[in-house]
């Protein structure tokens, strides 16, 4: 029958144009090459003991209006950390209360990478106050939190400086940085003594979870040695491993179902007219015949 | 004979509506669907949380007096609530560990409207990246999970967590990203960063009906607002 050989023919080119669309992989979707927005982090710092109060101002590098300026900032301060655009910016010192115009104390320039974080600190004394740049890690081993030592004591020119029993700083002088070390997470005493006699200890308790970086500062108090515990970077201390599996697939473009169904249909319906027809076909010749 | 004329008549029509019906069917099950997800438009927008917005400490942004962080800042309460106005996003947050192989937990089947916070991750607002995920769609019937907009979303978006103290932190988009889930960027998602920040993540790409998995992972980044 006609009707047949049209449907199947149909049929055949029907199923061959879905294998096509299927077929086409969905392969073309295009993801960013990194998460990088372009951006790095600074913050500033006052670690000179007996150099007073300042205002500090940064500046992108073209630019001469300041982009941040932190008023009235005293020894032992640390900001918390800005977010910028990757780029060259320069950082000012003015006594605190100077004019924004006025020659700066003190200058430098920081080149902030793309992803990674700089501490730019007034130090050392007030007579060889210069501005140092640090680069700051944003990344732990596995597992493990990463800490360093800022000696910013000038009555203790040189200190020790151990978390529980390990020695982070045998032996660190005035205005200088230690390694970072990587350490097992907990809960640990930190024990600042000073190498010449006489000085008392200064102890603080800090937490060290995994997953995160840590600073601390050694700081001349009121009455001796102080440690200030700073916690500048934090992720997962367990990362999990790959990727996320959020999503069940109930939106997602589906292929066609099964066509035995339909076809099924098709063959119950036809053989239903067929039966239904022919019957009607010989009725209509008994009735001639009468 | 005469009288069963009325019965064959009913039979060849009945055989035709059958075919018709038949032939309806498969042409229209036959084409699968788009292969990429409609966008989702007129999306019923829920307002922005009201709340005290406390920020973990003030950043240095603008004329302001000594900013110290010379005492910790003080720790932040747990998340309990999402919202993000703009896709229509309001939910709870469950908690989420780690599966026994590593892998992140995610919300079950019959949870996929509720996003979730990963307890290994820093607190919403606390410095660091906090991690929330949620589904992009159920199993079957079209239903869509919490984050099935997510993609929608571009840099300077806001999103809102509010926390078990009912205090509220701001959050503002900084970039979308979709990765391969074999090659998720782990550092650059769960690594230490240096400020208050959240990753959401879900699902996107095509499915893959053989590992019933998507074969992308959508990462929207933010920072907080101070």
């Amino acid at each position: 029958m006609n009707f047949w050989s049209v449907s199947t023919r149909r049929l055949l080119m029907l199923l061959a144009a879905s294998a096509l669309l299927l077929g086409i992989p969905a392969a073309a979707t295009a993801f960013a090459s990194s998460a990088t927005t372009g951006t790095g982090w600074i913050r500033l710092a006052h670690l000179s003991p007996n150099t007073p109060a300042v205002d500090v101002y940064l500046y992108s590098f073209d630019n001469s209006k300041a982009m941040i300026v932190l008023h009235h900032v005293a020894y032992g301060t640390v900001s918390p950390y800005e977010s910028v655009q990757a780029g060259d910016y320069s950082v000012a010192m003015r006594a605190a209360g100077a004019s924004a115009t006025s020659q700066p104390v003190l200058s430098t320039s920081v080149t902030i990478a793309a992803g990674h974080a700089y501490t730019v600190a007034g130090m050392g004394p007030e007579s060889g106050l210069r501005l140092q740049v640090l680069d700051d890690a944003l990344t732990t081993p596995s597992g493990q939190a990463l800490v360093r030592v800022i000696q910013a004591s000038l009555k203790q020119q040189e200190v020790k400086v151990t978390l529980g029993s390990t020695v982070l700083a045998g032996s660190l002088k005035f205005a200088s940085v230690s390694a970072y070390q990587a350490v097992t997470p907990g809960t640990e005493t930190v024990t600042v003594s000073a190498l010449s006699a006489g000085a008392g200890d200064a102890n603080s308790s800090v937490t060290l979870a995994a997953g995160t970086v840590h600073t601390l500062v050694v700081l001349d108090g009121a009455s001796g040695l102080e440690v200030v515990s700073l916690e500048d970077a934090s992720g997962s201390g367990k990362p999990p491993l790959g990727g996320v599996q959020t999503g069940f697939g109930g939106t997602a473009p589906h292929g066609p179902g099964s066509p035995v169904p339909w076809l099924v249909a098709i063959g119950a319906g036809s053989l239903l007219a067929l039966t239904g027809g022919l019957r009607l076909r010989r009725n209509r010749q008994l009735i001639a015949r009468i | 004979m005469p009288t069963r004329r009325p019965v064959a008549a009913l039979a060849f029509a009945a055989g035709l509506v059958v075919i018709a019906g038949g032939v309806t069917g498969l042409l229209l099950t036959r084409h699968s669907t788009p292969a990429m997800r409609p966008a989702a438009v007129g999306v019923g927008a829920v307002p922005a949380p009201t709340g005290p917005i406390v920020a973990a400490f003030p950043a240095p942004t603008g004329p302001i007096v000594a900013v110290s962080q010379s005492a910790a800042p003080k720790p932040v309460a747990a998340p309990v609530s999402l919202t993000i106005p703009l896709i229509g996003v309001q939910t709870n947050l469950m908690t989420l560990g780690l599966e026994p192989d590593g892998e992140l937990q995610v919300p079950p089947l019959n949870m996929v409207s509720v996003a979730g916070w990963y307890t290994g991750s820093p607190r919403p607002g606390a410095i660091g990246s906090s991690i929330i995920v949620g589904h992009i769609d159920g199993d079957a019937g079209n239903v869509e999970g919490v984050f099935f907009r997510l993609r929608q979303l571009s840099a300077g978006d806001k999103i809102y967590v509010k926390r078990s103290d009912g205090t509220l932190v701001e959050f503002r988009v900084t970039s979308v990203q979709q990765y391969p889930k074999d090659h998720f960027p782990t550092e650059a998602v769960y690594g230490p960063v240096p400020d208050p920040e959240l990753r959401l993540i879900t699902c996107g790409g095509a499915y893959d009906p053989a590992t019933h998995h998507y074969v992308l992972n959508l990462v929207v980044y933010a920072t907080e607002v101070s």
